[in-house]
């Protein structure tokens, strides 16, 4: 027999009431676990997600940043656009190493299903450094590049002739299929910028134009510049790199908060513990008097108890950890449900260290929880063993 | 009073002993005088009425408490003024405890139970325990817990666990107050084997045969020895 064993028996004597105990430390963990799992997940896919986009600077109609950020990324209809000879300001400021004009809409079949059409130019490729294309880039009127998700759903092929989902009498052929990119751009289909244009009837017309640096360090020059030639007035200038930090301050904030609540719950469920293992102890005075009757020593007493306390917590604390990830699901949808904001990547990523400072810290919470109950039971006289009545402690 | 001068072979040897308990205001002197010897090998009742001073006699001998004043000697060393980690250590290698109420533990096994004070001595008792478990007869119960045995088979287990360490004395609370007749006769008849086998016993007990069974009495009266027998 181990210390650990002998306080792992005293789970079985009020399982009901040691495991509502424990479940109190799960739920606080997993309300820590979901909040630094989703810092790291949420953080992770913005950064991907904005890396995937290959810009620095995201020059966009006037309006909410964030919102044609976001529409940038995930691909929708815009409300408003650019018009095309900013291109040519864009292109002509200092620092500028590629300006890709992008017009994108979202369109819907009969079955309400969502098609992001995107047009550009071949430029874009000096962005999407990270694609890998089956095929050729389209170069040609009519040409399609298809993401791989779109291409499978469809089940097409280089070369075929395809109809154009969600819009009448149109075709095109695919010219190549993109290789997986975990991203957006898997559900997109890319063809050449004049013929979004005219297929869209918004002729000479952008949503938006992608601008990568020569020297990234020189972001802050080149965006007052943008700012501040010709058609600066008439397009909103969103450096990716400011719009990430705004991002994560915005969610920092709301962590923050979060991270109180779920300190709250932490610190009642561990005071709960506490209050358990309190009344444990003193319907166990005489059984403890007994022990120390028998030869436990006040440090033996205090280790049990102790023990018994750190079990509850660190066994709570892992189902906590457990639960928390299989319900990761859920509870990311009902996150991106309340993002204004939310990358494609899963918000909620496992992550080893993670959990195992949801452990730690269960376990400190338990090492505090379990100071008084056990430094009360250590007090506890041998000869209470010998009264005739349990005395209280 | 009967009490004589240190001799090599007294196990408890108590001059003038005594025990004042503070209530609210008053002050009641639980033990008061007492003096008296327990030599090695013998089998010794204490006994009278209750409120008599026989629990406070007890927790004074098995240093679970201090006297107020008097000397208390444990195989010729005085022991009253020890430290709470002393009285401890001699607790657990140097006396036995069984308790009216059994005080086994209802989570362990009675394997389990019986070698808790090797346990805490850090010893491993694994061939003692099967010798004890033999000797009390409860060998074939080693997994049970104490919910599945009746009264005396747990009376039995603590006296075992009482034996573990194989301590030279060994104090009894009432181990029969708990039991039917039958069965406390099979305890008594379990303690005077283990006296003729060498071992000294110091029993506090209202029960007539078990006084008996004792070779000599001790009979107490208002925290006073009494009558010497």
């Amino acid at each position: 027999m181990t210390w650990l064993q002998l306080s792992m028996k005293e789970w079985q004597r009020r399982p009901l009431r040691t495991s509502v105990t424990a479940a109190g430390v799960a739920i606080a963990t997993a309300a820590l676990f979901s909040l630094l799992a989703f810092q790291r997940g949420y953080g992770n896919g913005v950064r991907n997600e904005l890396d995937r986009l290959g810009a620095h600077v995201l020059v966009v109609p006037k309006g909410c940043p964030y919102d044609a950020a976001s529409m940038a990324l995930h691909g929708a209809s815009w409300p408003c656009y650019l018009k095309e000879q900013y291109l040519v300001e864009v292109r002509a400021v200092a620092g500028v190493a590629t300006a890709a004009p992008v017009f994108m809409t979202a369109v819907y079949d009969a079955g309400s299903t969502q098609t992001v059409y995107v047009g550009v130019e071949t430029n874009i490729l000096a962005l999407k450094r990270g694609w890998r294309i089956e095929g050729n880039f389209p170069t040609h009127d009519g040409g399609l590049l298809v993401g791989s998700e779109i291409a499978q759903r469809n089940g097409w092929k280089i070369g075929q002739q395809v109809s154009l989902p969600g819009v009448q009498d149109q075709t095109g052929t695919v010219a190549g299929i993109l290789a997986p990119t975990q991203g957006a751009d898997d559900t997109f289909i890319y063809l050449q910028l004049a013929d979004a244009q005219r297929i869209f009837h918004h002729t000479n017309e952008l949503t938006h134009i992608l601008v990568r640096l020569g020297d990234p360090d020189a972001l802050d020059q080149v965006v007052t510049q943008l700012r501040g030639c010709d058609a600066g007035l008439a397009m909103n200038v969103v450096p990716l790199a400011h719009l990430f930090h705004t991002i994560q301050s915005l969610v920092n904030s709301t962590r923050v908060l979060f991270g109180c609540v779920a300190l709250v719950a932490l610190l009642l469920a561990g005071m709960g513990v506490s209050n358990t293992i309190l009344m444990a102890v003193a319907e166990r005075a005489r059984e403890i008097g007994v022990m120390r009757a028998l030869g436990a020593s006040q440090g033996d007493i205090f280790r049990l108890i102790w023990l018994e306390t750190v079990q509850v917590c660190v066994s709570g604390a892992m189902a906590g950890v457990a639960v928390a990830f299989l319900a990761s699901r859920g509870v990311e949808a009902w996150v991106r449900s309340k993002l204004p904001f939310s990358p494609t990547d899963a918000l909620i990523q496992w992550e080893w260290w993670v959990a195992a400072a949801c452990v730690v810290c269960a376990l400190v919470l338990g090492s505090l929880a379990g100071f008084l109950p056990a430094w009360r039971a250590a007090r506890v006289l041998p000869m209470t063993a010998i009264r005739a009545r349990g005395d209280r402690v | 009073m009967n009490h004589s001068p240190d001799t090599n072979d007294a196990v408890i040897s108590a001059v003038a002993l005594t025990k004042i308990y503070p209530r609210g205001r008053e002050q009641v002197r639980a033990l008061d005088n007492a003096s008296f010897d327990v030599r090695r090998g013998e089998f010794v009742a204490i006994t009278g009425p209750s409120g008599a001073g026989k629990t406070t006699l007890l927790n004074l001998v098995g240093c679970m408490d201090a006297p107020t004043s008097g000397i208390l000697k444990f195989l010729g060393k005085p022991v009253q003024d020890l430290t709470e980690r002393e009285r401890t250590r001699l607790r657990r290698d140097q006396i036995g405890f069984v308790f009216q109420h059994f005080g086994l533990l209802p989570t362990l096994t009675v394997a389990e139970n019986v070698a808790l004070p090797a346990f805490f001595a850090g010893r491993q008792a694994a061939g003692r325990l099967d010798e004890l478990l033999a000797k009390v007869g409860l060998d074939h119960r080693r997994d049970h817990r104490p919910h599945e045995l009746s009264g005396g088979e747990m009376q039995r287990v603590a006296i075992a666990r009482a034996l573990i360490n194989q301590p030279p004395l060994l104090l009894a609370d009432e181990p029969t107050g708990n039991l039917d007749r039958a069965t406390g006769e099979s305890i008594i008849a379990l303690f005077e084997q283990l006296n003729r086998e060498g071992l000294t016993i110091l029993v506090a007990t209202h029960n007539v045969a078990l006084a008996r069974a004792a070779r000599r009495q001790i009979e107490l009266g208002d925290g006073r020895v009494v009558v010497p027998k």
